[in-house]
């Protein structure tokens, strides 16, 4: 364990700074990201920044052991981009969605939790697809299909990823 | 390792913390075929709406948002029909996440199609009938509104608009309100009007509540001088619901023309005091059954719709049965992806009076991207 511990609100801008591989990469609130980050893993919950590829990953863990690994993707919705967090456990099951940042006046709704629920537990044997074990919603359904194909190619990456020691 | 963190920050933050100006292109589109029963009405085929979107992205918080559309393919002078006409052309500016600022030539937030008429979003290949002559689809004016969520409640949406009113002259017993918009077209403002809507979202369902308030005299020296004077009153009321394969819908909506009377002597007309209807709607995913693996759909649905632009008259006004609408829809929507269609469907066009219904037979294909 060289890196050093810093401050999530640290690694928060760092990672905020960091470009994600979506066309067009967009820069997460540091204080969004690092609010999502404490939800899901717990408050002092250790942060390493892992580069794979071109993209970011979030290893979270706590003394000894690892909670996890979150990612932030971006998809174009209608005309803007969605910011959007994927984290998942160690056993590569999805822990929650979370849309760090949505720019869109249509369309919102991808953010409400009943919605995000549908995605918990999920992994890469789920389907993870509009209208086969994710519900759609009536007049967002381009931010719909956009955040879910994201959310399955974040998981397809981490998962693969973590099967083949790239991120650990 | 950190030094070098670090140097990353310096290296990518500006590019970020910049605004990335951005112009977006789209669109939406649909040919209809239609066969009517009856003389004198052999098959058409028409390139019914051609829609281009174009946006631009100012900075974090600006946007621009039109929709530029060619209506029956062209426009030549000395022919009937064919349209070019600005959808929507507005600025958006986001105040917060959930609260949006908007201006310009905007959508009334009434009912289901006129906010969301790209042709895969709804079943049948022409828009229900309620949707042009009760609820004015796609009906646009231009104003000023907020937009957004509401924190507490979660799914609760709202918006909420000032904008330039109807104008009463245009209105008919046929087609309700319908010719009384101004849509952007050197509008008069003698008549700001409220339009606004409240809606609940959760996966599969949505729930909504529209109106409309305002005055539609025009400053005409009988109909009156007032803001308000010569009101119409519109409250309608949506619901979308999906479960398993199965699509349900409906849309009621009731308008009270308060002076009609007055109108319909002033204009020579024969405008109804009250217009309203509504429709449910059925469908069921065929595919899910039969290719559960498939993320193509093939809807079969079924449409009926009541309504009646003279649902009241003023005294005086004889009512005519005719108006007194019911049309069942049959039909088909396969769609490759969830953003392309081809439909089919077969109409019933009956009425109260029982003159000049029809059967309808329609082919079409619809796109949106």
């Amino acid at each position: 364990m060289t890196a050093p511990r810093l401050p999530v609100a640290a690694l928060a801008l760092l990672l905020a700074a960091l470009p994600s591989r979506a066309a067009t990469a967009q820069a997460a609130p540091p204080a969004r990201l690092a609010a999502s980050i404490r939800r899901l893993f717990g408050a002092g919950a250790r942060v390493d920044t892992l580069r794979v590829d071109s993209a970011a990953v979030l290893r979270l863990s706590r003394g000894d052991s690892l909670l996890g690994f979150a990612e932030v993707g971006n998809v174009i919705g209608k005309d803007q981009p969605i910011t959007f967090l994927v984290a998942v456990d160690p056993a590569d099951r999805l822990k929650d969605v979370d849309i760090l940042v949505y720019r869109e006046p249509y369309g919102g709704e991808v953010a409400y939790e009943p919605w995000r629920r549908q995605f918990r537990g999920k992994t890469t044997a789920d389907p993870i697809a509009v209208g086969r074990d994710i519900r759609s919603i009536s007049g967002a359904t381009i931010s719909v299909q956009a955040v879910t194909a994201g959310v399955r190619r974040i998981l397809a990456d981490l998962t693969a990823w973590h099967g083949r020691g790239a991120i650990r | 390792m950190v030094p070098r963190r670090l140097s990353l920050i310096v290296v990518c933050l500006p590019a970020f913390l910049a605004a990335q100006e951005r112009t977006t292109v789209g669109g939406y589109g649909e040919i209809h075929y239609t066969n009517r029963t009856g003389p004198n009405s052999p098959g058409q085929v028409n390139l019914r709406r051609f829609v281009l979107y174009l946006a631009h992205t100012f900075d974090d918080r600006l946007a621009f948002r039109s929709e530029l559309e060619v209506e029956d393919a062209k426009l030549e002078s000395g022919e009937p029909g064919g349209e070019v006409a600005l959808e929507q052309a507005y600025l958006d500016y986001r105040l917060a996440e959930r609260l949006t600022l908007r201006s310009g030539l905007v959508l009334p937030p009434i009912g289901i199609i006129n906010e969301t008429h790209e042709p895969p979003t709804f079943n049948g290949v022409d828009r229900p009938a309620f949707d042009r002559d009760v609820i004015p689809t796609t009906w646009r004016e231009i104003g000023v509104g907020v937009l957004g969520s509401v924190p507490a409640i979660a799914g609760l949406g709202y918006r909420l608009y000032l904008v330039n009113g109807l104008k009463a002259e245009g209105f008919s017993a046929e087609q309700g309100i319908r010719e009384g918009r101004q849509e952007g077209k050197e509008a008069s403002f003698a008549n700001p009007s409220l339009t606004g809507r409240l809606e609940w979202a959760q996966p599969g369902l949505k729930v909504g509540g529209s109106f409309w308030y305002g005055g539609t005299a025009n400053q005409d020296s009988v109909l009156g001088n007032g803001t308000f004077a010569a009101p119409i009153t519109l409250v309608s009321a949506d619901a979308r619901y999906e479960v398993g394969g199965i699509m349900l819908r409906g849309v009621v909506a009731s308008i009270s023309v308060s002076d009609a009377q007055a109108i319909d002597a002033r204009y020579g007309g024969t405008v109804g005091s009250r217009i309203a209807g509504g429709y449910v709607e059925a469908a069921y995913n065929l595919l899910r059954p039969l290719a559960p693996a498939s993320s193509q759909r093939l809807h079969a649905f079924v449409r009926h719709e009541r309504y009646d632009t003279q649902a009241s008259v003023p005294i005086g006004i004889a009512k005519h049965d005719s108006l007194a609408r019911r049309i069942t829809t049959i039909g088909l929507s396969y769609k490759p992806t969830y953003n392309t269609v081809f439909k089919g469907d077969y109409q019933v066009l009956r009425n109260k009076a029982r003159v000049g219904e029809a059967e309808v037979l329609s082919l079409g294909l619809g796109y949106q991207f």
